[in-house]
């Protein structure tokens, strides 16, 4: 039997090596009487180690000894079928460490006798990426109910001390309703600070849309939209169009959205404000995008610091409206989702320019 | 049939009181049943020593309840022809998509997200009490029965 392998089975042999699973097929005595080059990566072993060997040396220690009883069974009724349906298999390598694997059995009439074909597929990966599926689907699942959790308190927090501010103000005098005011408006930043890590966890994970956006198009309407916000300031619009790049259209528009935004909270303080969309020229990247503005700018000392959640350079204060400081950590994550990366140009008082760059690009 | 009778249904404590002030407030003097789980509104929607089914002008029902949740009482409440009518909005903490469409699927008339805020969880309160018991035309009355 063994003598099948020999290489006047040529057409049989250059199916076996064209297979992309590890083959291995044993005689109807149990021992290998055939293996491919991807059998021998994958045990370790040369094929002349292998061939007319018990094919239990693949078998991991612990399944050897019931193994010629399965053996024995499958060759009396040799049907294709996937082995072990029930239980995770494994294969033995040569330094005798295992693998889990999937196996799937046929049965080879040689016209000298049967072979059985075993294809072998190493599934480490596979079963590892599920394990990370899995923890990273209850860690969404944590976030969320957390996040859900959180909100009954705060809503009760928010809640009575507006109704101290709202029935009790007159008796807590100015102080007093300046202590309930700030309960409100710790509150609501908390709230603010839960949603955003829901939406990170989401945007971590959320499936990317791929389609031809125009950049452009979508700067201007956001354009237009804070200029009809307030119509009482004068900003002074450049914008590049058409920008043609493959991207999720909700999400890169969230991106120009934070950083037009930024440009507009932050050039308030001036007269002869100006904002530009535009392309530089990236050597790395399909395309590369700025928004600059000639507003109130950053020490270039904390550029690193920007893009962290929860940072912001700017005092509420001097800025009234100024967010929670996540705008910026939520474009770094779009960007990066879709492989790009993000930057900042600026000096204090001297202007601010926000960069990033995409991978893929739609020929216009 | 229809009372003026709004039913909430909310196992939080904290909820129910800021509600039931949010309606003060507003002048929305309806009476309010509230009703803390799933098992005690499915009592109340379906007597079971023979009353008539009440037919309260609004439901308010959150979702995550004890007992019995809220899209199963919103289920056997559509399942049911004596009280498939009646206005249900469903008031809860959760934005979750799934829970969105689920509620739409099993016959919400409309989903609203409590607001955290103070002010603003006073705000809809009030918006709704008036869209539903003052804008909202009701469903008719059927024939008066002999009685």
């Amino acid at each position: 039997m063994t003598q099948l392998a020999g290489p006047a089975d040529g057409l049989f042999a250059a199916l076996l090596e064209a297979a992309p699973d590890a083959m291995v097929c044993i005689a109807a005595d149990g021992r290998v009487a055939l293996v491919n080059a991807q059998a021998e990566r994958l045990f370790g072993y040369q094929r002349e180690e292998l061939i007319g060997q018990p094919v239990e040396i693949l078998v991991p220690d612990a399944a050897r000894a019931v193994h010629p009883g399965h053996r024995a069974g499958y060759v009396a009724d040799p049907r294709h079928r996937p082995m072990g349906a029930s239980r995770p298999l494994a294969g033995r390598r040569r330094d005798a460490s295992t693998f889990p694997a999937e196996i799937s059995l046929s049965a080879i009439d040689t016209g000298e006798g049967i072979l059985v074909a075993a294809a072998i597929r190493d599934v480490t990966v596979q079963l590892r990426v599920r394990d990370l599926e899995r923890s990273s689907q209850s860690l969404e699942s944590f976030i969320y109910s957390v996040s859900h959790d959180l909100r009954a308190p705060l809503r009760a927090l928010s809640g009575y001390s507006g109704a101290l501010l709202e029935d009790y103000g007159g008796i807590l005098g100015e102080e007093g309703r300046g202590y309930a005011e700030r309960i409100v408006a710790a509150s609501e930043q908390m709230t603010q600070l839960i949603d955003y890590l829901l939406q990170l966890s989401r945007l971590s994970r959320a499936e990317l849309h791929l389609q031809p956006v125009d950049l452009g198009g979508e700067a201007a309407r956001i354009a237009e939209e804070l200029q009809h916000r307030e119509p009482a300031r004068h900003v002074r619009f450049a914008i590049e169009k058409p920008v043609q790049v493959l991207a999720d259209r909700r999400l890169i528009r969230t991106v120009l959205q934070n950083l037009l935004d930024n440009a507009w909270k932050f050039t308030s303080g001036r007269d002869d404000a100006s904002i530009e969309f535009g392309t530089a020229p990236s050597e790395d990247a399909a395309v590369c995008c700025y928004v600059r503005d000639n507003g109130a700018g950053f020490d270039p000392a904390y550029a690193g610091k920007l893009f962290q959640p929860f940072q912001r350079l700017h005092a509420a204060h001097d800025f009234p409206g100024t967010g929670t400081g996540t705008g910026l950590a939520s474009v770094r994550q779009i960007v990066e989702r879709h492989g790009g990366r993000v930057w900042a140009e600026g000096a204090v008082g001297a202007g601010a320019t926000f960069y990033f760059t995409l991978d893929g690009k739609e020929s216009a | 049939m229809t009372s003026q009778t709004i039913v909430l249904v909310e196992d939080n404590p904290d909820d129910e009181a800021l509600t039931l002030r949010a309606f003060k407030k507003s002048d929305i003097r309806n009476e309010v049943v509230v009703l803390r789980d799933g098992a005690e509104a499915l009592a109340y929607l379906f007597p079971s020593n023979g009353d008539t089914v009440p037919h309260p002008a609004l439901i308010l029902l959150d979702l995550n309840l004890p007992k019995v949740g809220g899209l199963e009482v919103l289920r056997r409440m559509r399942a049911d022809e004596r009280t498939q009518m009646i206005p249900v909005v469903v008031l809860t903490s959760s934005k979750l998509d799934e829970d969105i469409l689920d509620s739409y699927r099993n016959g919400a008339n409309a989903y609203v997200r409590k607001p955290v805020s103070y002010s603003d969880f006073a705000e809809a309160v009030r918006t709704l009490g008036v869209f539903w018991l003052l804008l909202n035309e009701p469903v008719p009355s059927p024939a008066p029965e002999s009685d």
